[in-house]
């Protein structure tokens, strides 16, 4: 199949929606903005997916503006992002839902609703998405008027409202507080999801997200854009390489600046490096997780090499900082080369034991096997991302279809199984971290002598771009609006994991309870949902709650409450 | 008192600890996990991560607090048997860190639960995390 | 006993270790010997909190009382050529023993269960369907060398066992090994109780003293296990005694095969994931109970050749 063009996107836009849509402008190759009349978006996205198959919603900006707020609707297909943009009177922020269209847009949707009030028409869930409970309603903190001093939690008696409804349940039926803990040595950002159950099987998922919501969005307007880069990366800090990237790559376009090549393929080897460690903490997070200690602790003892490479070509384990506006801020030196080269050729012995490990140890293969599928359709009809959706059999991977950095030199294999299962998602990374060890081969290489930076200045043009990368996780969308200052407009950032949280629902309906924390732990989750799931017995209506270590000893249902 | 100097000898050497994140963006929490990894190996020094407050000693915090999770953490800290003590690791628990001001973040543990180690950094490395902990150790041990 | 069980599980922790190349309790003693020690001590000293929706009564009793019932059961095993009580046992006692055991996990169960916590319940209940029902297979892969020594009293049994029953019946020996690692709670078959990972299960609310009764009724199932295996399969404290008093070196040959017992059971652990609970209870009524009844009809039917080859009674 020929892949999609932007003059075939274009092209149907203008045959087949012309009246909706005011203008269309093109400022990249890969790049399309469409003015649509009010009330027309609908109709636009309707054309649109009835003449593309692989068209998904990456993610829906809000940008306040006085007296209307914008919003653009940010569409993939092929390696085009198309955004469709669309504009509601602040004073009356009504627009309808597009989620009967595209299932994939519903968190997007909450997450407008939450920070900028636009109400969705149709929008069937709509309890708080990102802000916590007891906060004031009215307040909309991303609206550039919000006066966010004089924020204080709705409180009960003194103590802040913390949790639905549920936790006012669950101090009826005498529970004791149970500790809102740890309990995963995976790391996480606290989440809560509640599920309803029917005996052992899981029938409905409702995911509670925003403990870990820092107002990152807010925070980046307050701040210079170099200092933005610094906030951004931690959004999150295993996929922290990803977050600068895009956000550079993002600002590098409004300003139209030029990265050296040397800085390009440095860039792709931080990536690189930055995904096989992800990977890798990730396979040991599932051995926890089954109950497999021993392949955490033999995977994270390797995983260290991955570490120790990392530090020594950013001076960070973790947090990297390598990228900045016009290139990196460091260089590579042929000694750092030359460890990291020996590092990766360990990691590759290492790494083929992992590959025999999943291939036939029994135990594993019994937790994994079969469980939490997700088929490719549902893959596509609800955005999955990353190695979830390449599990599944689709073939999106943001380095092959719309190319940055260096990746567009640099040969590599995309890894899709078929069966999208826990075990499918599992395999699939470990192969990953075979390419991408190939990848920083390369890189270095072939690497380009010359410049490892340019010079940039402190303020940038006005303008706006959208730039994704994939992250260990998938795509990473960062959508930046500059206004000429030093300070961004607005800056938006949709992470991998918030994408694949529909399909996480997909693959939980009608699971066992006790699946579902190696679900969870398939898809990656950055902000982790494993502390807190709370159930609904749907015969009963008793709610009770229950930590999703918790669950891998439940059966649920009949003994099991 | 030999019974005291037992009993205080037992508490040094087996510091169980629990592990929260306050909503911190998993740097830290990472490097926390690494320091049971093989390299670091904290049981060695009879340090076990447990998953109950009611098990544990010690309790790490990372994260600089939102606000969703700030009466969490005070449960967390009160479900917890004496004595107890608190780690803050991480630039963000020792002080909101980057986050600072922002809207919903409540900026530091020690705005929520008292805190008797700060390990600065993001991240800090888990040797340091180690350090940390046997460091405020040592001095309990003075005390 | 005591000093058995506590070492026992220091021994646990540093294979495990080993076996996840790292070194595990170090400091605390020479090669952190003392850990399980300091351990014990510090929950001794810890604040002690009863949830207020718990029953104080049942919070209290049934970690002692696990304990006390496993430190019972472990007196009648023929450690040194007598039990504790220092007769040679009687006929049946190692039927007292197993049922002690269940009646221990019992106490356990009610532990989970008089917590008032939804997490302790539930693990207190998938600890006890799972002990219960690979109980079935216990007590008749037990009888096998009961049947082959001709009695039920554990110290003939041991003492009958000049070749080891572990060669003589390696099937029941295996598989018993299995099962018991199912009623030990150890991997594959962790799911009421991780002792590595985090979820407390039924321990969930216990702190203090009372955390520290059920882990060392946990060390002490440990050793009871073993215990039992050592009797029934690998001799009991029969062994060589050139020097010294008799009774010493029995000590020392059973504690020596209670330390193999467990470097077997830690291996199988370190090497496994976890099991699903409709796995585990799937494994034992489908796979292992028609097992241990074939291998009961085996026993029974070759324990006639076995008496005539080896001379025995």
């Amino acid at each position: 199949m020929r892949p999609v063009e932007a003059e075939d996107l274009i092209g149907l836009i203008h045959s087949k929606a012309a009246d909706a849509v005011v203008k269309v402008t093109n400022p990249r190759p890969t790049r399309i903005y469409a003015e649509v009349k009010p009330g027309c978006h609908r109709e636009v996205i309707d054309q649109l997916l009835e003449g593309f198959d692989g068209l998904g919603i990456s993610t829906i900006t809000g940008v306040h503006d006085r007296n209307q707020i914008e919003l653009n609707y940010h569409l993939r297909c092929g390696g085009n992002i198309l955004t469709l943009r669309t504009r509601v009177p602040t004073s009356e922020p009504k627009i309808e839902t597009i989620t009967d269209l595209m299932p994939g847009a519903i968190l997007y949707e909450r997450e407008v609703k939450d920070l900028l009030g636009v109400e969705f028409t149709g929008l069937v869930e709509t309890e708080r998405l990102q802000l916590p409970d007891g906060w004031p309603k009215g307040v909309y903190p991303l609206r550039k008027d919000c006066n966010l001093d004089e924020v204080s939690l709705q409180t009960n008696g003194g103590q802040a409202l913390e949790g639905s409804n549920n936790e006012e349940t669950l101090s009826e039926l005498g529970n004791i507080e149970v500790v809102f803990g740890p309990q995963h040595p995976a790391l996480h950002e606290p989440e809560k999801f509640l599920f309803e159950v029917d005996g052992e099987r899981v029938i409905d998922i409702k995911p509670r997200l925003g403990y870990a919501h820092r107002g990152i969005e807010k925070a980046t307007e307050a701040r210079t854009l170099l200092q933005d880069i610094y906030l951004v990366e931690r959004i999150c800090g295993i996929c922290n390489s990803a977050h600068t990237l895009c956000f550079c790559q993002a600002v590098e376009d409004i300003a139209d600046i030029r990265v050296p090549d040397r800085a390009r393929y440095l860039r792709v080897i931080a990536a690189e490096l930055n995904r096989i460690h992800s990977h890798m903490l990730l396979l040991g997070s599932a051995g926890l997780e089954l109950g497999l200690e021993s392949l955490f602790m033999y995977v994270w003892r390797d995983r260290e090499r991955v570490m120790d490479a990392l530090e020594r070509l950013t001076g960070n384990r973790v947090i990297s900082a390598l990228n900045t506006f016009g290139g990196t801020r460091r260089d590579l030196s042929p000694d750092v080369a030359k460890s990291i080269l020996k590092d990766l050729s360990e990691l590759r012995k290492r790494m083929s034991y992992y590959r025999k490990v999943f291939e036939e140890d029994p135990t594993l293969r019994l937790r994994t096997l079969g469980i939490g599928v997700l088929s490719r359709a549902s893959s596509v009809r609800l955005s999955a991302v990353g190695p979830v959706a390449r599990a599944s059999g689709v073939e999106f991977d943001v380095r092959k279809d719309d190319p940055y950095a260096a990746y567009g030199e640099i040969p590599f294999e995309i890894v899709t199984f078929k069966e999208g299962d826990v075990y499918s998602r599992l395999r699939a990374r470990v192969e990953e971290v075979f390419e991408s060890i190939g990848i920083v081969e390369y890189a270095i290489a072939h690497l380009p002598s010359g410049p490892y930076r340019v010079r940039v200045s402190r303020t940038q043009p006005p303008g706006e771009a959208v730039c994704r990368v994939e992250a260990p996780r998938g795509e990473d969308v960062h959508y930046v609006k500059t206004n000429g200052t030093a300070y961004p407009e607005r800056v938006k950032v949709r992470s991998p994991t918030l994408a694949n949280i529909a399909s996480l629902c997909t693959m939980l309906r009608g699971c066992f309870v006790a699946d579902i924390p190696s679900i969870l732990v398939s898809i990656d989750p950055c902000f982790s949902c494993t502390d807190r799931l709370a159930f609904l017995n749907v015969q009963n209506g008793e709610r009770w709650s229950l930590r999703a270590d918790q669950v891998s000893r439940l059966r649920g249902g009949r003994d099991g409450r | 008192m030999a019974l005291g100097k037992l009993v205080k000898w037992a508490r040094l050497k087996s510091p169980w600890a629990l592990h929260f994140n306050t909503g911190a963006c998993n740097g830290c929490d990472i490097e926390v996990l690494a320091t049971l990894a093989p390299r670091v190996d904290v049981e060695r020094f009879g340090i076990l991560l447990k998953p109950s407050p009611r098990h544990a000693d010690a309790l790490i915090v990372t994260g600089p607090v939102t606000r969703q999770c700030e009466q969490r953490l005070k449960l967390i800290y009160e479900q917890m048997p004496s004595p107890k003590f608190v780690v803050a690791v991480g630039a963000c628990a020792c002080s909101g860190g980057i986050f600072r001001g922002c809207y919903n973040v409540i900026g530091g543990a020690d705005r929520v639960v008292p805190v008797n180690s700060y390990v600065p950094g993001c991240p800090p490395k888990p040797e340091a995390i180690v350090h940390g902990v046997l460091v405020m150790l040592e001095e309990a041990r003075g005390a | 006993m005591l000093a058995l069980a506590l070492f026992c599980d220091w021994v646990e922790r540093k294979l495990m270790a080993r076996m996840q190349n790292r070194m595990g309790p170090s400091y605390t003693g020479a090669a952190g010997i003392l850990q399980p020690l300091a351990d014990y001590i510090k929950l001794f000293s810890k604040e002690v909190i009863v949830p207020r929706q718990a029953s104080a009564l049942l919070h209290v009793l049934s970690p002692i009382l696990a304990f006390t019932i496993f430190v019972t059961s472990i007196f009648f095993m023929p450690i040194d050529g007598l039990n504790v009580m220092g007769n040679p046992g009687f006929e049946g006692d190692l039927l007292l023993v197993l049922v002690l055991a269940t009646l221990a996990v019992f106490m356990i169960f009610l532990a989970g269960w008089g917590s008032s916590n939804p997490y302790s319940e539930i693990g207190a209940v998938r600890a006890l369907v799972q002990f219960l029902g690979y109980d079935i297979p216990l007590m008749m892969f037990a009888s096998a060398p009961a049947i082959l020594a001709g009695s039920l009293s554990m110290i003939t049994i041991s003492r009958s066992q000049r070749i080891p029953f572990a060669l003589l019946i390696p099937w029941v020996f295996v598989l018993f090994i299995i099962v018991l690692q199912a009623e030990l709670e150890e991997d594959p078959f962790d799911v009421p109780h991780a002792e590595t990972e985090i979820v407390a299960g039924y321990e969930t609310e216990f702190s203090g003293g009372q955390l520290a009764f059920l882990k060392l009724s946990r060390d002490l199932q440990v050793v009871y296990g073993a215990s039992l295996t050592v009797v029934l399969f690998l001799g009991g404290p029969l062994g060589p005694a050139p020097v010294g008093p008799a009774w010493l070196w029995s000590t020392l040959w059973f504690s020596a095969k209670i330390l193999v017992v467990i470097v077997v059971m830690e291996a199988v652990e370190a090497s496994c994931a976890r099991l699903r609970i409709d796995q585990v209870l799937r494994g034992n009524w489908r796979l292992m109970i028609p097992l241990a009844a074939l291998s009961l009809v085996l026993t029974a039917l070759v324990t006639p050749w076995i008496h005539g080859v080896t001379g025995s009674v």
